[in-house]
Formats: structure tokens, sequence, C-alpha cells
């Protein structure tokens, strides 16, 4: 482990770290734009120029490619390095559009940012004399390249030969007339396209989804994880609510991806990153529904007294197996723990599972994706509600037996039952179930079907547990409140609870997990708190490998 | 070609008849001392080649038998590449070598391909050179007919395979790594050093020796003649003669074969014929565009040979000196010089790829007489910015030959520039 001074403070890094890397460890930023951690180091932006002294040598090296080595000094703030610093900055802005005020990566450009920190403010620039290319060019279905714009970093290019695996974008022509483009005949479509936005140091690259929507300044920022598939990406949630005078229907504005090296890395996919929509969709359910009531106020304490009611009645008739409850893999483990505390323990009904075999499945890759787009059938499964678990009867027979007339009460968490069914079949269900309760999120046939519809909050409007396919526990957390009238689903069991005579202390979430930690093996030892940003796997479970970053040049030694 | 007195060591057949053709050439010696180096082990012929004080006629002039001996043990494949990419403004040697002695060349990489036991020698050729090419390509062919190219080499054992190659046409990819990304199928861009030496991860990630055309073929003459007697036609630091492209006001420009450590005087004087119309000498670049200028009193006593030329400021590189008259503009030279660069940055790192257009800019400006006042200290600036932050050498090579030309001939440019 070479010991090096950096600044001036001492620090220890494992042999081939980089400068960049080892400065990053004492909160020392080395200004940089082609350096990326998880891409091959190119060298080509010399904006990473330090001084380093080694042995009475003094010299200018890259910090990208000069490893850390034992008794080294790195200067970052010399004379020297600041010149060089600000004359690179300086050889950027002499063909950069300046167009600051409508790009849509003011204050969250690293050009910008650093020529503000190091640039030369008496400036040389000579406006009349720009280099010009393209503008406004379609690399693919979701991000536009302004090429004037571009620094040629080739992290983009980068990106999609190392980590997506496909050539699509490159660097055409030479000398000044460099230019990122696609690959002749290639559009920028893969399914990780959205990640060379994030990637882009300057405004070169901007997502048709999220440009001219909302100065990144007003954004607000929360930590949290995608719910596209079974992976659960670490992201972040960037969203706006007050300056309503576009858009005013959306509340998220874009999803980045947060690092997490045992889960995502730095990267997410975009079948996660557009998932957020369905978050200010506008078939969102705002308010609770009801068929048996003409009164267009129902409250929540109507419909769960009358789903009790049912529920007593049906017991006390039939027992508890004409009661079966449908849950569902994208609730949480908060969710899934009180949907099993009230159903299976305390009302001892033996027909729940949270699989449908008509799911929707999505694509599965090497990289991120997986093809089970529920974000907690592992916390189902560890819970006891999910398909493998004690009970016998399976997503698909309770829906059959609903059919048969077999359930005098069906209560049915986010599946859209309908789907396959024909309309004589829907009929038939309504008419052999005597009551059905629905919750969800967003309109469909099923509600329509359903006797109460209570509408539920989204994973982005509340706090909520996750576990992922590998067995990584890990937590959201809420930006802003629900939609309406919904509310999180664990607090409906809550409250149903109260009305069947079983009453759960639960106040909060980190309750309620808690006490899932405190009853269920694979999450002893979990805590709320303990979860932490990223996550902490179920006990007994290893964590996955690191997968390697693969870098083309080998580091230097200096 | 060359003038009475001068050395006929590696141009000995150049211009004579038939000597493309492997008969001819045969029967005048050519592949003679490629038998040889088959008899003898692989490490006598680098120690020979060590021992002869060859070194790169490329333009940094790096020990051929040192950069041999750096290729790692136990790595294989290896291969030799000829850097044949002769695109330095004023060098014009390589192109004689290809068109008037293939085979001497041939012999050259094969011996050296013999002495590292490499499988591969890649001849790289500049796009433009599609004479040359085929020329090359011709005496590839009949030295693979004569069995000196091929598996089991006269019997001894050993496998090598000629292959040629051309560029496309750039400058950067007579840079060594950038020449070996060229050659991989790639854009030409240089790679970033470290690591330094391609002997060691080169083509492929694999050993790869990477030799100017003129320092191979100047490996057969060395077995022939001997080490000693090849020092001795040099400097005791540069051993051999050189092969120097005399061009710009001389009576008579060419390639003249001299030994290395030759005084430049005697070049322009003698075997150049003096400068254009008996005018004055000005200034002199001593080794290709991307050189320091020298002013005729710093050229008064320049012997041509790398350490006398770095002691002058400047460095000897591909030995392609440029006599500039009296009647040369340094600011209208320096656009043109300027030009040249900025066409040709491969564009892969800023301070070139922006650097360079904006020197042009200002260049242009100040010669064409619209220069403002800060002009030539930004100009100064911009290069020295340039100069050492860069990949590759081409950074370096636009910023010398502008500093140098602002130091010395400061005057003439504020001259242009408007009070």
């Amino acid at each position: 482990m070479p010991k090096l001074e950096i600044d001036g403070k001492p620090v220890e890094v494992p042999a081939g770290t980089n400068l960049i890397e080892a400065a990053k460890r004492l909160n020392i930023e080395i200004p940089h734009y082609c350096f990326h951690p998880g891409l091959s180091v190119v060298g080509s932006c010399r904006m990473c120029q330090v001084e380093v002294e080694l042995n009475g040598r003094k010299s200018l090296v890259i910090g990208c490619n000069t490893a850390a080595a034992d008794g080294m000094k790195v200067i970052i703030n010399s004379d020297v390095v600041e010149r060089t610093r600000r004359s690179v900055l300086e050889f950027y802005l002499q063909n950069h559009p300046l167009d600051c005020p409508i790009c849509d990566d003011a204050g969250e450009c690293d050009l910008q940012n650093y020529y503000m920190r190091y640039g030369l403010h008496d400036s040389r620039v000579e406006l009349d004399e720009k280099r010009h290319k393209h503008k406004v060019h379609d690399v693919g279905p979701t991000v536009v390249l302004d090429s004037e714009r571009c620094i040629l970093c080739s992290r983009c290019a980068r990106f999609c030969r190392e980590i997506a695996g496909v050539d699509e974008l490159g660097i055409f022509s030479h000398g000044g007339e460099s230019e990122l483009m696609n690959v002749p005949g290639k559009l920028l479509e893969n399914d990780y396209a959205g990640n060379v936005v994030d990637l882009c140091p300057v405004g070169a690259l901007t997502d048709k989804d999220f440009r001219f929507k909302r100065r990144v300044w007003y954004l607000q920022r929360t930590p949290s994880v995608c719910m596209g598939c079974s992976r659960g990406c670490n992201i972040y949630v960037d969203w706006e609510t007050e300056r309503s005078y576009k858009n005013p229907q959306r509340r998220i504005q874009r999803l980045k991806p947060r690092f997490n090296r045992l889960v995502n890395e730095w990267w997410m996919c975009d079948r996660g990153r557009y998932s957020y929509h369905a978050v200010d969709a506008e078939n969102r359910l705002r308010t609770l529904r009801t068929k048996s009531d003409t009164d267009p106020h129902t409250t929540l304490d109507q419909i769960l007294e009358r789903a009790a009611a049912k529920i007593k009645t049906a017991i006390s008739k039939h027992g508890a197996k004409s009661v079966a409850v449908l849950g569902s893999a994208h609730s949480s483990n908060e969710d899934l723990f009180l949907l099993k505390k009230l159903f299976a323990e305390h009302l001892k009904v033996q027909s729940m599972d949270v699989t449908l075999g008509k799911e929707p499945k999505g694509k599965e890759d090497e990289i991120l994706m997986k093809a089970d787009l529920a974000p907690n059938r592992r916390g189902a499964l560890e819970i006891g509600v999910g398909p493998w678990s004690d009970s016998t009867i399976s997503g698909d027979d309770i829906l059959s037996g609903a059919l048969d007339g077999d359930y005098e009460v069906l209560i049915v968490v986010g599946h859209d039952i309908t789907r396959g069914l024909s309309a004589k079949e829907q009929a038939k269900l309504d008419q052999n179930c005597d009551y059905i309760l629905y919750l969800g999120t967003h309109d469909n046939a099923t509600c329509a079907l359903a006797d109460d519809v209570i509408s539920i909050a989204m994973w982005a409007e509340r706090e909520a547990s996750y576990t992922n396919f590998q067995g990584r526990v890990q937590k959201t957390q809420q930006p802003f409140p629900p939609l309406g009238e919904a509310l999180c689903e664990w607090r409906v069991w809550n409250e149903l609870g109260k009305k069947l005579g079983f009453t759960v202390p639960y106040l909060n979430v980190d309750d309620v997990f808690d006490a899932i930690g405190g009853s269920i093996a694979s999450f002893k030892g979990l805590t709320w708190e303990g979860l932490g940003a990223e996550g902490k796997m179920l006990t007994g479970v290893a964590e996955p490998p690191y997968r390697k970053v693969q870098s083309a040049h080998p580091l230097a030694a200096y | 070609m060359s003038g009475n007195g001068s050395v006929r060591l590696l141009s000995r057949h150049f211009g004579l008849p038939g000597q493309t053709h492997i008969e001819t050439a045969m029967k005048r010696g050519a592949y003679e001392q490629f038998k040889r180096a088959l008899k003898m082990k692989p490490e006598e012929v680098t120690a020979l080649v060590k021992a002869s004080g060859l070194r790169g006629h490329g333009g940094a002039g790096f020990s051929a038998g040192l950069k041999w001996s750096f290729v790692p043990k136990d790595v294989f494949p290896r291969y030799v590449t000829v850097n044949g990419d002769e695109s330095e403004p004023g060098t014009c040697k390589d192109r004689l070598i290809f068109e008037y002695d293939p085979h001497l060349l041939i012999e050259g990489a094969l011996i050296c391909a013999w002495a590292v036991q490499a499988e591969r020698v890649y001849i790289y050729i500049r796009g433009e050179y599609f004479y040359p090419a085929r020329i090359m390509q011709t005496a590839i062919d009949e030295a693979r007919a004569k069995g000196f190219i091929g598996d089991n080499i006269l019997g001894s054992g050993w496998s090598c395979a000629v292959y040629l190659a051309t560029g496309a046409g750039q400058y950067i990819c007579g840079e060594e790594t950038g020449l070996l990304e060229s050659l991989e199928g790639k854009k030409g861009w240089p790679r970033l050093k470290p690591p330094f030496y391609p002997a060691a991860i080169g083509l492929w990630g694999k050993p790869t020796i990477v030799n100017n055309v003129e320092t191979l073929a100047y490996v057969p003459r060395i077995l022939e003649i001997g080490a000693d007697k090849f020092l001795a036609m040099g400097t005791p630091k540069a051993g051999g003669p050189t092969l120097f492209s005399l061009s710009g006001c001389v009576k008579k420009p060419g390639v003249y074969e001299l030994p290395t450590g030759v005084p430049l005087k005697t070049l322009i004087y003698e075997y150049g014929g003096g400068i254009t119309e008996n005018r004055k000498l000005k200034a002199v670049i001593p080794g290709g565009s991307s050189s320091h200028i020298l002013t005729a009193e710093e050229c008064e006593d320049l012997k041509l040979d790398f350490e006398s030329v770095a002691a002058a400021g400047s460095m000897l590189g591909s030995a392609a000196v440029m006599v500039l008259d009296e009647t040369i503009s340094i600011p209208q030279l320096m656009v043109w010089m300027v030009r040249f660069y900025a066409h040709e940055s491969c564009g892969q790192c800023t301070p070139c790829r922006e650097g360079t257009g904006w020197l042009l800019r200002l260049a242009t400006r100040i010669a064409d007489g619209r220069g403002r006042k800060r002009d030539l200290d930004d100009l100064y600036e911009l290069a020295d910015n340039i100069d050492g932050k860069t990949v590759c050498a081409l950074g370096a090579a636009v910023a010398w030959p502008t500093k140098s030309y602002i130091k010395k001939f400061r005057p003439e440019f504020e001259a242009l520039i408007k009070q």
C-alpha cells in the first residue's frame, strides 16, 4: 500500500490507485473530464494535470494515468498546475458556444463549474472565430447531441463500447474538425443509452425526456431505489413541485443513477430511467372508490368497516378458506410483513400469494436488467408471502378458484386480474365473489370490477424497504406526499387490522421494519437506521462479487 | 544524389539498374548478411548493433540495439514494425530507400526480426507513397519466393512473415504508438504514455520493435563492415553515416549520405552548392520542421550530430536540414508551419486540438498585418501551454518552432504588427 502526500496531507491507498482516486479519499478533487472510474483511461482531456515530486524530481503528470507511489508528493495547486489548468479551460472555451443561459446542463456543467473555479476571467476568447459543427443532432431516440458544446472527452463512446457492449458512438474526423457522431448506420439505442447523458460533463448530450423542462438548480434530490425490476438499482429522484408553469402534473423530473458498487455501479438502464412517468401518470388513482355506495364521499373508514364486516361474515360462515389474498411483489417489505401478520397469522387465511403466471416479464441481460419486473419478490419469499412460501395455493389457483366461486372475499393488491379474462369470465368473477377489495395505484379494469378501491402510494411517495434479487435490503426515501387520498399499503392493513381485532403497535415505517428484523430469520439484525444509503444483505446471504472495471491502458508506474 | 566525397554505405546501390529486382540485388550482395545473421545467435546480432552505435534516424535518435534489448523475455509473439510513415516536412530520405533499394530494407528488417525472434514484420508506408508501396510489395513477394520470408527460413527453423501496410495519409501515424493503433485497424491516435516502450507493450499488447526505415536499412551494412568500422563512420555516440535531406534555399537540394557529425557549412556549401543566388544565410532548421530554428550565427560552427545540435538548442531529428536565406519571412514561415500542424493534429487531446487552430488564427493575423499588440505574447504563451502537456510529442512539435521563431526573430514579427 503506497503512502503518499496529496496537497500536504498524507494518505495510504491500495497499489494501482491513480492520483484522482487517491485524492478523492482525502475529499480533494482533482478536476477532470475524460476520466471516469467506471471506464478505461484515455488521458485526453489534460485537465487533471498535477505536479508530482518523487526522489527529488518534479514533473507535470496527468492524475488519471499516474499510479500512486510510495513517497510521492502530489501538488495540486502550484502556479504551474494552476496555469496549466487555466490554459486547458481556455482551449476548451475557444470553440465552445457559451450558450449557458439556454443550455440544459448549466448548473451541473463541469466546464462551467471548473471555469468559474479555475478559469481565466480576463478572457482572451475570440467570439467571432468559433468553429461550427452540428447543433441539434438526434443520436438516438432518447438523446440529442449538440456537437459544438462537446469537449470530445469520449466518455459516451467508451461507455457504449465498454459497458453497454455496442459500437454506437465514436469520434470522427481529426484535429479541430473532430466530432462525436453515430457510428455510420447505427443509432444510440442500446438499453443503457441514457447513461451517456449522465456521463457527459457538458451539455452536449441531453435527454429528450428532460431537456428544456427545468433548470437544474430548482431540482431537489432524494436518494431512492429504482422499481423497474428486481435488481433495485440505486438512484436519485430529482423532483420539483413548486414551479408548475410547465408540466404541472409532473413532480419527478428525472431519475439519475446513484453509485452502488455492488448493485449497479454508476449506471442504470433506460427502462428504469423512464419508469418514473408512472408516478405522475394521468390514470393514477387519486380517490377512494366504491361500487356498493352511491355516496361519492366514501371515506377510508367506511370502506374498511365494510371490508372487515365482509371478512368476518365470510370466516364465520365458511371458515378462513373463503378468503383469498393476492398480494403484490411490488409492495415493500413492510407492506408484505403486515399483510402476512394480519391475514396469515391473525385470520389464518391460507390462500395467499404475490405471483400471477401472467405477470408481464421484461428483458434480461448480463449488465443490469432482470426479467422479473417486480422489485420485491425476494422480500415476499423471505417474509413468507411469496410463491415459495408455506402456502400451497398459488396466485393462479386463487384466481381460478375465485372464478369458480371458491371465495367469498378476494383482496387484490396491484395486480390487474382482469388481464387475459374475457368479458364473460369477468362477469362470472363479479358474480361468484361476494366482495372484492382492490388496492392499487393506477386506474384499470380491476378497479371497475372491485367493490371497493383504495388508492395506495407509489414508491416515490413513501419511505419503504425492498429486497432485491440478490438479497440486498435497500430503502427508499420520501420526496413528496402521495397524490390525493392515496396512502401507504401497510397503513391500510394496520387500520383494517384494528377493525378485525388485531392491534398492531406500529406508528412509522421504521417500527415495522424493526419488527421484521425481530421476527423473520433472514432479516435478523437489520434495522431501519442500519440499512444506510447502500442497503444491507439479508442475514446469511453472501455479498455478490465486485465486477472488475476493465481499463484499456495499464496504469503508469511513475 | 550524393556529391563528391560523400559516404556511400547505405546508398551504395542507389540508382543502379535493376536494384529493385531480387536477382540483380542478390548479385550485388543482398541477403548475404541476413544469411550470416541466421548463423549467429540472436543476442549476438543485438550486441553487434548495440556496439555499432546505430541510433534511430526517425527523429528521437534512440539507440537501436538498446531498443532491441528491451524486449521482455518469454513474451511471445513479438513483432517488428518498420516505420515508413515519413511525413515530417523536409524529410524525404526513406522514400529513396523504398524506391532504390527495397531489398536492403527487407534484409535489415529480417535481421532485426531474427535478433528479437519476432514472428511477423510489418512495413508501414505512408498513404501518399503509392509508387514506393508498389515497389515494396513486389520486393516482398520476390523475397518470399526466394525463401527469405515464410516458414523455416533457410532451414533455420525460424519462421517470419512480412506484410506491407499503408496508412491513410496522416502525419500522426508516424508517431510510433499512433502507427501501432493504425496497424491494429484503429484511428491513428497515439497511445498514452507510459507504457513508454512498444518494445515491451506494443502491437496488440505484445513486444514490438518500431524502427525507422533508414535505421533498419543500415543493419545489413553493420554486419557487413563490422561494428567498429561503422562506429568510426560517425561520432562516438552515434555510429555510421546519416542520410541528410537538404532542402530550402540551396542550389542543389537532395538527400546526401554523409558521416554523422559533418559540419553544417560543409553540407550547405560543399554538397548543396551554396545558397540560391548566393544570398545570405538567414537561418537553418536542422532536424525537420518541428525542430527549433537556428540563426545564421548559431550555425556558424555547427556539426550535425545529435549532441552538437542539441547543445546549439535544437535537435537533429530526422536530419532534414532546411536552409532559409535572407528573403524568407519568418512570420510567413510560421503560418505555413502551424497550418501543417493544425491540419495534422489528430484531435485526441485538448491542448493540441484546440490550440493549433488558435495558433494558426493568430499567426495568420500577424503575417497578414492585422495583428494586435498583444498577439505576439499570446502566441508565445499559447505555444507554451501546448508544449509538453499533450499525449504525444506533436504538441511539442508545433510549440518548438513557434516559440523559437518568436524568440529569435521577434523584431520581424513586431514590424508586422501595427503599433
